[in-house]
């Protein structure tokens, strides 16, 4: 009778164990299925827009016609997935405003895909280059360029990506520095990014900024939102997401946000299963204690 | 030579660090051509950082491959690579525009990199599964706030749990905010000590190893 009474529990508690070491491999092939049946059959949820987001889309579209925006893409190809669609969003918002986009980057290996989007996003505005956007490129050094900017933007970047000239573009006739910026927005993976382009460029020549980055790092800039520092701040593919639906132009951060849901969900149900398979364990160790 | 290779750059890094910190509250005009000037300088050494950065990496790749250490093949498919690149770059003339560099670009660069990041949602997935265990007080207020945040911050989390959104905004703008503000201001203190240190030269790690 004894061998029969113990029996149940020793069997669960070894399913339990076994259930704590499950093989990784599987949770993969989990995460690749709920990541993908959402991008074939969309739910189509609607996305509530958050404060942050909603602060740089006010700000934009408070901006008078003819106001220069920079746009600095401060991201490589390993972001693109959260931060190329914020790029096209904030870019058909200015366009449609009739803003003036100064578009850049301080990442060198992002350099091409910077350039592809402001080029692309402009032509399906029916706008032209050294008119209505220009496009710098790229310069090393980081922060020194946007103090360079600041001083003085035909000596950081004395021609555009092009080839052309800064100085004989139309639409930086009335831009000499960073001063002359309305509004300037940096999507950034890391550093250069956001906080550069604060203590370097907005405390000492006085434009707004706004910010966007990845989501594992927005956390460490809310600080900066509550401060005045960045007037608002799109976080990750939701802050990407949020714009798209405000801008009424919804596209790949929408489509992802589905696939998103699924795979959050996902690991909630992964972490609760697992925190009860411990506590199972654990139970069954101190009563056997 | 010890003038050269020590005092020297001990004392252009304090007679700088000194003149670039007062220069930041002189606004008079000669102090911001100064700062003009040097700006363009620091763009010009920065490019030949990189420079400096791509030699630093073939020697340490080649010694590795010259002692056949472990993953030394790995250095000879980086070799290929940066020798690839670089012959497809220059014969491209730079262009990216349907050019072979912009096909290198497109269709590898970008491939591999983002590749690269999504890898890591699913080892999260895997990581969050193994560790993420309530052993404490602490890491079952962690888990709690993970797991509103989680929710706070997808449509379906949303649509399902009211308010689960607010209250995951909350847990972002309070809490989050309050211990990133700590840690911003104490990294921000160290930083100001160590740029103390470096110019008046009580730090001198960044002039290199070698013996005095």
């Amino acid at each position: 009778m004894d061998s029969i009474d113990t029996k149940d529990p020793m069997d669960s508690m070894n399913f339990a164990r076994r259930m704590l070491s499950l093989d990784r491999r599987l949770i993969f092939l989990l995460i690749a299925v709920v990541t993908l049946l959402p991008l074939l059959y969309p739910l189509g949820l609607p996305i509530r827009v958050s404060p942050e987001v909603r602060k740089i889309y006010d700000y934009m579209e408070s901006l008078p016609e003819g106001s220069v925006f920079l746009l600095s893409l401060d991201f490589d190809p390993s972001s693109k997935p959260e931060l190329y669609p914020m790029s096209v969003a904030l870019l058909h918002h200015a366009f449609r405003k009739n803003l003036k986009v100064l578009g850049m980057t301080l990442w060198i290996t992002g350099t091409s895909m910077a350039e592809a989007v402001v080029a692309q996003v402009a032509q399906e505005n029916g706008k032209e280059r050294g008119k209505d956007y220009v496009f710098l490129g790229y310069a090393p050094g980081g922060a020194n360029v946007i103090i360079s900017m600041g001083q003085d933007l035909y000596a950081a970047f004395p021609t555009d990506y092009y080839g052309t000239k800064t100085a004989d573009l139309p639409m930086l006739k009335d831009v000499r520095t960073l001063r002359d910026v309305q509004y300037a927005i940096s999507l950034s993976a890391g550093s250069p990014g956001v906080e550069t382009w604060y203590v370097y460029g907005k405390e000492k020549y006085g434009f707004e900024l706004g910010g966007g980055c990845t989501a594992v790092s927005a956390p460490g800039l809310y600080p900066l939102i509550d401060t005045g520092q960045i007037n608002g701040l799109l976080g990750g593919l939701r802050g990407a997401a949020e714009y798209e639906t405000l801008v009424g132009a919804a596209g790949k951060a929408t489509a992802g946000m589905d696939a998103q849901s699924a795979t959050h969900f996902l690991i909630i149900i992964l972490i609760v299963v697992c925190n009860l398979f411990y506590f199972f364990t654990g139970q069954e160790g101190r009563l056997r204690g | 030579m010890l003038f050269w290779k020590r005092s020297l750059p001990v004392l252009i890094t304090f007679v700088l660090g000194v003149t670039f910190a007062l220069q930041y509250y002189v606004p008079h005009p000669a102090s911001e051509a100064l700062l003009s000037e040097v700006s363009v300088w620091n763009q010009i050494i920065a490019g030949f950082a990189a420079i400096l950065g791509v030699a630093s990496l073939l020697q340490v790749h080649y010694t590795k491959m010259r002692r056949k250490e472990a993953g030394w093949g790995y250095s000879v498919v980086l070799y290929l690579s940066m020798l690839m690149t670089l012959v497809i770059g220059l014969w491209s003339g730079g262009e990216s525009e349907g050019s072979a560099f912009g096909w290198l670009y497109s269709y590898v660069l970008v491939a591999l990199q983002s590749t690269m990041f999504s890898i890591l949602g699913f080892f999260v997935a895997s990581a969050a599964y193994r560790a993420f265990r309530a052993r404490s007080l602490e890491a079952t207020v962690l888990l709690v706030a993970a797991v509103f945040v989680m929710f706070g911050r997808v449509p379906l989390g949303e649509y399902l749990v009211y308010g689960v959104g607010q209250v995951s905004d909350w847990i972002m703008s309070v809490p989050n905010t309050a211990a990133r503000r700590g840690i911003i201001i104490g990294i921000s203190l160290g930083g100001i000590a160590t740029s103390i240190k470096i110019i008046f030269g009580l730090e001198r790690a960044y002039l290199g190893g070698g013996r005095d």
